[in-house]
């Protein structure tokens, strides 16, 4: 196939992903489905995290990607700070690998 | 809605002009959504960089590479995807792994759906089109208790979209320079600042049971299932454990 072709039908099904369920959905009549999309953000949030922390290569591990984590999520406990939070996270990590 | 006529008459007794109110009210916020979203560039660069070398190793030309940044907008699909370039994958299996990894973008749009619904057709196709994990983590409290509207969310989109490109065309500029960008472990603002966008989120049992759900669900699928089917399953189990465990209480 065609690269273009192929970046088109990339971007194509992408798109379609990010705007189906805003394009489509008019009322939410289910209260149990109304009542999952608002977890969405906690959910997502630690389907991010986790696999991040505990098995950046797939398995798990306790390794500097771990104790980095674990020093961001008392530095977001304490203070909130995005730009903190990442610095200690960072620093962590640099120091141990 | 009756916000109209209760314009029309504030505009009238008090002479307050509330649309123009309104106007500076969603500016703020679109200024606020691009900035929150700042610390983030710190990860989006070296990704953004990574990406671009590995379609130009995959054999994508400059501007395949960059097209690719400008209309597929979603970085772990498009690093995965210069991958497949790469092993001379075929077209087909190379758009359907684009899919499979950007599903979970249908649980992000349909929970801003009910917030977002008032907004034309034009808008919502728009708005729709920049989101990502990233922008939405950002937008996605204060817009569901409506402490702001969509310029918000628009706000984020750009800051990501922008430093998206702007990484991209680094990548493409500064070619061999840098040989591995992700070796210095920024990948890790990724989940640092997801870190920080959750913990408001944790005053409620059934908050942590989404958290705590998805989280282990997550785990268990990124080493147990192929490609990026994981994350789907896991945010749509956490999501629906809060749910189960809010009707409970």
């Amino acid at each position: 196939m065609n690269t273009w072709l192929i970046l088109l039908g990339m971007a194509l099904v992408t798109y379609a992903t990010r705007a189906l369920p805003l394009l489509t959905m008019r009322d939410v009549n289910s209260p149990l489905l109304e009542r999952t999309l608002r977890y969405v953000p906690p959910a997502i949030f630690a389907a991010l995290i986790a696999p991040a922390l505990l098995a950046p290569e797939g398995s798990l591990e306790a390794g500097p990607h771990l104790w980095a984590g674990l020093a961001g999520v008392v530095a977001a406990w304490t203070t909130r700070n995005m730009a903190l939070t990442i610095i200690v996270g960072l620093g962590i990590f640099a120091l141990l690998r | 809605m009756d916000a109209k006529p209760k314009t029309q008459e504030l505009e009238r007794t008090r002479g307050v002009n509330l649309r123009a109110l309104l106007e500076r009210q969603a500016r703020g916020e679109l200024w606020r959504g691009f900035v929150d979203t700042m610390p983030l560039w710190i990860g989006v660069v070296p990704f953004g960089i990574a990406y671009t070398l590995a379609a130009q190793t995959a054999g994508l030309t400059p501007l395949q590479t960059l097209a690719m940044s400008l209309l597929v907008f979603a970085g772990a699909s498009q690093f995965t995807a210069a991958g497949l370039f790469a092993g001379g994958a075929a077209g087909l299996s190379i758009i359907l792994t684009t899919l499979v990894i950007n599903l979970r973008h249908l649980l992000l749009s349909a929970s801003l759906a009910p917030f977002l619904r008032h907004l034309s057709l034009w808008k919502r196709a728009g708005l729709a089109f920049g989101i990502t994990d990233e922008s939405y983590a950002v937008a996605v409290r204060r817009i569901m208790e409506r402490q702001a509207g969509p310029a918000l969310l628009l706000g984020a989109n750009i800051s990501l979209y922008v430093s998206w490109q702007l990484s991209t065309l680094a990548g493409l500029l500064l070619g061999g320079i840098i040989s591995d960008p992700t070796a210095l472990g920024l990948g890790l603002v990724f989940p640092l600042s997801f870190t920080v966008l959750l913990m408001p989120y944790l005053r409620s049992r059934p908050a942590w049971a989404a958290a705590l759900v998805a989280g282990g669900l997550a785990l268990a699928g990124r080493m147990l299932l192929p490609g990026s089917w994981y994350l789907l399953f896991a945010a749509l189990g956490g999501s629906l454990a809060g749910a189960l465990v809010e009707k409970k209480r």
